[in-house]
């Protein structure tokens, strides 16, 4: 029914299986939406944030997915900038993935905001002195970037290539590719980096503060490398989650292999960095400001293990995977030190955000544990149906992998 | 934001901070505005054509997009990157130039398993070919192998008389079941005739200048090369995934091969054939 909009070469589920598919997803989407108009209409009573808790599960999704869409960026620049061609293969859905991912994003914040009528505040009165404001202005700058480079991929549709308009228009616009990859890559450093950065600057959180490089806390840094230790890595996961739900063969293995390695270098990089960043914490800048170290893991749920997943378990120990040539291009070992690299990621921005703001810093305070209303929930879950509904129309009826074609005539 | 907005002041942040915001909006505006007006350029010079098959062949498998220079054996592995366009490529020109322009010369029809490729005339890698004729116009028509490919078509559209057709760009379109597809031009020039009559499709050419150049089309003994290639390509994609891989024994190729083998994935193997992404 729907084959002609579908690329030659390529075969595609009925759209009747499609169907089904995509119904749990809109389903999701559905109720999300509905928890979003329940929070815009009756206010941010229906979470469960409050003064002293005011970053909550909403921050937390934001900061995950911006660091895992870190992919699009470092794809680009590495294919674009440093001409790794082979990241060819994966460029088109590296760009829709980090579309899902920043556009989820703000999109949550929008609601986040509580009056998104009034989200151009920041930009009309800008408080340049805020990290959050660097953040926004990025953000907006980044999306508006990731939309643009979308677009070719969405004019290469079989259908819409017909129109010679959309096919020269899409010819032009890919031939500057290149300038919105330049872009991409100083709006991701600047934004990756002040997310971490506006951490870093707590000084009344000594859990999160840390001292300056110049003008910025090391966690501007550490959340820049990290991000692009972890983009490439989720890029591998979404593209083997492709291809073990299509069945089919989307790329080389030398290319999950790529991702792998550039990965894993960056990793031990970051390991190396956030260990020596954590020694400085635990034997200076925390007894400085008046707080052992020690003192912020002895409460309950929230100790010295999560620390050792997040450096060790899911930093260390897959950066070695994907540094070893072998175990490299043993699939199952890829794919399990890609998953454990985003987790370590995932958890890095849970401590920042959630335990961070959790932990006691005043005589008077107490530990504060946080359980997101159901209204947070669903708006959580809507991003990753909205995620689930791009892409899998994308995967559908847009070129996201090149090789697919080759492959599957194999 | 700006220095009338409330809230404002000229100090160093301010000015550094949003001047890079600001630079960074005129970079994204003017890089779409500059693909905008160089599309709307392209459009008005009539280069539709030439950009839709430079984006297409980029998008072809490797297999299709092998040199011609793999037929002959002069190289055992290359792709070609320069759009089947050997009038621009060095590599092409370098291997021709120590030749004498006679030494592919052969008279008689070449047969490959069956299909027949007369050799008075020129071959385009999209299946058709070229023949000069005495009135100074160009015969271009469709070769044996896509002939039987296609058997008779469903449907038929032939350009209008006057129609500037350019290499690589389209130059009649068939259907057939399900799939359409278009075939390339092998050269430029006007349309001065058509036939879809008995004596099969054709279309008459009239360049815009005395002397072509050729150097793109296949010809000689290579054409015997390029056609076994693509027969072993069709026999690949015709393999019954049931039974595999089977070894012919002999006769001739049937005329109509979507016809008989109908439940083969022909939009893909028309595709491949006729170099259409």
């Amino acid at each position: 029914m729907d084959k002609q909009y579908i690329a030659r070469g390529v075969s595609r589920m009925s759209i009747k299986k499609f169907g089904l598919w995509m119904l749990p997803w809109s389903i999701m989407l559905i109720l999300g939406a509905y928890a979003v108009y329940l929070c815009l209409i009756k206010g941010l009573n229906q979470t469960n944030m409050d003064n002293r808790f005011a970053f909550g599960l909403w921050i937390y999704l934001d900061l995950t997915v911006i660091a895992l869409g870190a992919g699009a960026f470092f794809t680009g620049f590495l294919l674009y900038i440093l001409k790794k061609k082979e990241l060819k293969a994966v460029i088109n859905s590296a760009v829709v993935i980090g579309f899902i991912c920043y556009s989820g994003a703000v999109g949550v914040l929008m609601v986040d905001v509580g009056q998104p009528l009034r989200a151009w505040f920041t930009f009309w009165h800008p408080n340049v002195h805020s990290m959050l404001t660097e953040v926004t202005f990025c953000i907006t700058c980044y999306l508006l970037v990731l939309a643009i480079e979308y677009v070719p991929v969405i004019l290469k549709n079989r259908k819409i290539k017909q129109f010679s308009s959309m096919l020269v228009f899409e010819h032009e616009l890919h031939k500057l590719i290149i300038v919105f990859a330049a872009v991409g890559t100083f709006l991701s450093f600047f934004h990756q980096g002040s997310l971490g950065g506006l951490y870093g600057v707590l000084i009344g959180r000594p859990f999160a503060f840390r001292p300056a490089l110049g003008i910025w806390p090391t966690t501007f840094f550490l959340f820049i490398i990290s991000a692009a230790a972890a983009g490439p890595c989720f890029i591998l996961l979404t593209t083997a989650l492709a291809s073990k739900l299509s069945h089919k063969h989307l790329v080389t293995k030398e290319v999950y292999q790529m991702l792998g390695k550039i990965s894993g270098s960056i990793l031990i990089f970051y390991v190396l960095l956030k260990t020596i960043d954590t020694l400085i914490w635990i034997n200076s800048t925390s007894p400085s400001l008046g707080f052992s170290a020690a003192s912020f893991y002895k409460f309950s749920g929230f100790g010295t293990w999560i620390m050792f997943t997040e450096i060790v378990l899911c930093g260390l120990i897959p950066a070695l995977i994907l540094l070893n040539k072998k175990m490299r291009m043993h699939f199952a070992w890829l794919i399990t030190a890609a998953s454990l690299a985003c987790v370590g990621i995932v958890i890095n921005r849970f401590v920042m955000t959630i335990q961070t703001l959790a932990l006691p810093t005043l005589p008077f305070d107490q530990f504060l544990s946080y359980v997101p209303s159901w209204q947070e929930v669903a708006t959580f879950l809507a991003v990753l149906a909205y995620g689930m509904l791009v892409y899998s129309l994308s995967f559908r009826y847009l070129t996201l992998f090149p090789q697919e074609r080759e492959l599957e005539s194999l | 934001m700006f220095p009338w907005v409330y809230g404002f002041s000229w100090t160093i942040g301010n000015i550094v901070f949003l001047g890079i915001f600001f630079s960074i909006v005129t970079i994204i505006g003017t890089t779409v505005l500059i693909s905008l007006l160089r599309a709307y350029r392209a459009m008005q010079e009539h280069h539709a054509e030439a950009i839709r098959w430079e984006s297409e062949f980029q998008d072809l498998p490797i297999s299709v997009r092998r040199c011609r220079h793999v037929f002959t054996g002069e190289f055992k592995q290359r792709t070609c990157d320069n759009g089947f366009d050997c009038r621009s490529c060095a590599t092409h020109a370098q291997l021709t130039q120590h030749k004498t322009t006679n030494s592919d010369d052969i008279e008689v029809p070449i047969h490959v398993y069956g299909f027949t490729m007369p050799m008075d005339r020129l071959y385009h890698r999209g299946h058709t070919w070229v023949m000069s004729e005495a009135t100074g116009t160009y015969k271009v028509g469709l070769d044996d192998f896509a002939a039987h490919l296609i058997g008779t078509p469903d449907g038929i559209e032939l350009p209008k008389l006057g129609t500037h057709v350019q290499v690589n760009g389209s130059a009649w379109c068939f259907k057939k079941g399900n799939s359409a597809v278009r075939f390339l031009s092998p050269l430029d020039g006007e349309v001065v005739a058509t036939s879809d009559g008995s004596e099969g499709w054709y279309l008459k050419i009239q360049p815009q200048t005395k002397k072509i150049d050729t150097r793109h089309l296949l010809r000689g003994r290579e054409v015997a090369g390029w056609l076994l290639r693509e027969f072993e390509r069709l026999q690949a994609k015709l393999v019954d995934p049931k039974i595999g891989v089977t070894l012919a024994d002999g006769g001739t190729p049937v005329i109509d091969f979507i016809q008989s083998y109908p439940d083969r994935n022909w939009d893909t193997i028309l595709g491949d054939v006729f170099l259409e992404a």
